[in-house]
């Protein structure tokens, strides 16, 4: 019994050691301040992306084009094959918590309130004053729209700087040219057609040539927001304090996309869908998305076979936004050399090479989205990606992001999969988004 | 031998026992190196986590039993444990009764080139990672393109849509885990019917028992500690299921298919909840310990001991 009691009372010892050890801890970032200016010159970098193989390729090449003008500089770059930002931010928390050393994170909307939130970044306002006329010339390169959302969505717990915005994506249809003209389908000329218009091209494309409109997905960012904001619905409100999941629009919205599927114009959902072959085979005449189908329209030699156009609408134009921003740790060691790459990453020529070698995002620089960096080798009516940051709603993402994420799409999934009515769904999903908001 | 011998000896002898000491510490040293830093040590981190509130991102608080006190007050966690040991059952009834009978009719090919394309047919699956096997799942049961559906169309079939109904879609995932691990269980089955004594199902035949009285009097006793051994082994393995159900359904339709461990990642790692994530996990330690205890109790019941 005596020698139980002492191992317990050692297991105990041992279990509050590391409790004390834990409670001590912080996260990479995290604690009070910390880190040191170090040269704007020279200095060892750690960033990190979000980015799969592709997007690393010209990630990488855009580093080499750094380190041509800062030899000095030595750029880590990490990137982070996660497929959504949600997952990313959650890989970035958990290296940051295993006490890896990141100078700057690039975030995107999903991610960018819960780590303004949680005080582990610098305070960018010095480094902005110390080079005024560079960021002046950024800020007044960039759509007014991108500028504010920044502000309004992205600053830190005081109000304070901490994000830098980079490139963007909305959302757009990929039109199959071939499959439209094969169908007698007019391709709407100057970029806009109404949810009737869609059915009706669907209706026709199906019956003349067997192929599917659309695909029929819950993705928060691709297929959610696009049916609700272009029926002036969204998730959240506009402060993302209340959910507004539930209403009459809302509603009407996931009824749509469900209608999609009961009328046979998108693939019944509850498998895996291949969007890119279809889309080369003819089998299907749309592919939704923001930049990113560029890479795949390249690969698959349909540039002159595609014309982008905007979303569908029922009472306005519509379209999500998400945007990248860049950011200085806290703890970061080399806080000016951090700073040396981000004044790269704002320059045109940084802003004009990304995009040409294959960027998937939409460059922040409206000259440079205007320019031939960005429209060419790409499909006709590219630069309506850039159009729609005039009328998108930046994605709602608040602090339990990821939470909040998989409520949605369930509850989107199981509409357009016809496994439940829409407006009890979206209520029960309002119910815990209401909850999650509240925590 | 005189004791001053044994003196004289003594300092040389306490070397060589420590020295052997010693060479004996060194060769287990890997084993007790990666057993501390992989299973000692998270386990205790664990257990220590689990009294904190730790978002990852900012310095973890000291909360006391709040996070196990959670545990009972979760409204979701009675539906993730049910679907948790919906599987956990279905996956040791259908692995152990399948596996068994392939078992069977493997050893009892006449033909032993047969034998050899049998076991590796059944086996190979097992090979593949659980990320190939999701995406091909996914592939086929897809309701529009899959190949099930296609065939079942040409029969005048109408199936469900296996993966985005709730009621068919954790039947779906058992399914496909027993195509892959079965062959698992196959092997331990065929090692297991290959320790029976050939004398004795002899003597049973010589006898005038039926095949069946053989399988039922001679073969299945025998084969019990195999049977034990494989309804522990798929027990933990089944309870601890994750990749097929992250690829595949994420959890859902409707959260029908999310299971423990599944629901200890979202907590964790979506949620940024670590300190309940580790109360859950300690959750999953006990009932795996428990059910396995039990098992243990219940084995002189059942398991012929020889």
């Amino acid at each position: 019994m005596h020698k139980r009691m002492k191992g317990l009372a050692k297991a105990a010892a041992v279990i509050a050691a590391a409790a004390l050890l834990m409670t001590g801890c912080t996260a990479g970032g995290g604690g009070g301040g910390g880190g040191a200016e170090g040269s704007p010159d020279s200095g060892d970098l750690s960033f990190v992306y979000m980015g799969d193989a592709d997007q690393q390729k010209a990630f990488n090449a855009l580093f080499a084009e750094f380190n041509k003008e800062y030899p000095d500089i030595k750029l880590k770059a990490v990137g982070i094959p996660s497929g959504n930002w949600a997952t990313f931010s959650t890989t970035v928390a958990t290296r940051l918590a295993g006490g890896q050393k990141i100078d700057i994170i690039q975030v995107a909307t999903e991610g960018q309130r819960l780590f303004a939130s949680k005080g582990i970044l610098t305070d960018l306002a010095p480094y902005i004053e110390q080079d005024q006329e560079v960021v002046d010339d950024y800020w007044a390169d960039l759509s007014p729209n991108l500028v504010k959302f920044n502000e309004e969505y992205a600053s830190g717990p005081d109000g304070e700087t901490v994000f830098i915005p980079g490139g963007f994506n909305t959302m757009a249809m990929y039109l199959n040219k071939s499959v439209f003209e094969k169908a007698g389908v007019p391709i709407p000329e100057d970029g806009n057609w109404t949810w009737d218009e869609f059915v009706a091209a669907g209706k026709q494309i199906k019956e003349k040539t067997g192929a599917y409109l659309t695909g029929a997905g819950s993705g928060y960012f691709v297929d959610v927001m696009p049916w609700l904001t272009t029926n002036s619905a969204s998730t959240f409100n506009q402060d993302w304090s209340e959910p507004t999941y539930n209403t009459p629009e809302a509603v009407e919205s996931a009824e749509f996309a469900r209608s999609l599927v009961e009328m046979g114009l998108a693939p019944k959902p509850g498998g895996q869908f291949d969007g890119n072959t279809a889309f080369k085979q003819g089998k299907l005449a749309t592919l939704n998305g923001g930049r990113w189908p560029v890479l795949g329209v390249r690969d698959m030699d349909m540039v002159d076979q595609t014309v982008v156009v905007n979303w569908p609408t029922n009472t306005q134009n519509g379209s999500p936004v998400g945007w990248d921003a860049w950011n200085i740790t806290k703890n970061s060691e080399n806080k000016q050399a951090a700073w040396t790459f981000i004044k790269f990453l704002m320059s045109k020529e940084a802003g004009e090479y990304f995009a040409t070698i294959g960027g998937t995002i939409v460059p922040a620089r409206e000259s440079v989205a205007n320019s031939e960096a960005f429209t060419g080798n790409a499909p006709e009516g590219t630069v309506r990606l850039s159009e729609a940051m005039g009328w998108a709603t930046p994605i709602p993402s608040i602090d339990q992001g990821a939470e909040a994420q998989k409520v949605i799409e369930e509850a989107w999934g199981t509409i357009v999969a016809g496994q439940g009515e829409a407006q009890p769904t979206l209520d029960a999903a309002q119910d815990k988004l209401e909850s999650l908001v509240s925590e | 031998m005189s004791s001053d011998t044994i003196t004289a000896r003594r300092p040389g002898a306490l070397l060589q026992r420590r020295r052997a000491e010693a060479a004996g510490w060194l060769f287990v040293s890997p084993a007790v190196l990666l057993f501390l830093v992989f299973v000692a040590g998270p386990f205790v981190f664990a257990i220590a986590l689990a009294f904190l509130e730790w978002d990852l991102l900012t310095p973890p608080e000291f909360v006391g039993l709040a996070n196990f006190e959670q545990l009972f007050t979760d409204p979701e966690l009675p539906q993730v444990l049910w679907n948790t040991f919906v599987f956990a059952f279905a996956s040791i009834v259908t692995h152990l009764v399948l596996g068994l009978l392939l078992a069977l009719a493997v050893n009892n090919l006449i033909s032993r080139s047969i034998g050899y394309f049998a076991r590796v047919a059944i086996f190979f699956p097992f090979l593949i990672s659980w990320a190939a096997v999701s995406l091909l799942w996914k592939y086929v049961l897809d309701p529009t393109f899959g190949y099930v559906g296609q065939y079942a169309a040409m029969l005048g079939i109408e199936l469900p849509n296996f993966l985005a109904d709730p009621a068919w879609a954790l039947p779906s995932i058992i399914v496909i885990d027993l195509w892959h691990t079965v062959g698992f269980t196959f092997i331990i089955m065929l090692a297991g019917l290959q320790t029976v004594p050939s004398e004795l199902v002899e003597a049973a035949r010589t006898d005038g028992a039926t095949g069946r009285q053989i399988f039922w009097n001679v073969t299945l006793p025998l084969m019990s500690p195999t049977l034990f051994f494989a309804t522990i082994i798929t027990f933990i393995g089944a309870f601890q299921i994750f990749d097929p159900i992250q690829i595949i359904t994420k959890g859902g339709p409707q959260g029908s298919t999310t299971t423990i461990i599944m629901y200890l990642y979202e907590k964790g790692f979506q949620a940024f909840d670590m300190g309940y994530a580790a109360a859950v996990a300690l959750l999953v330690f006990v009932i795996i310990m428990g059910v396995t205890l039990l098992q243990f109790i219940g084995r002189r019941r059942w398991v012929h001991e020889s």
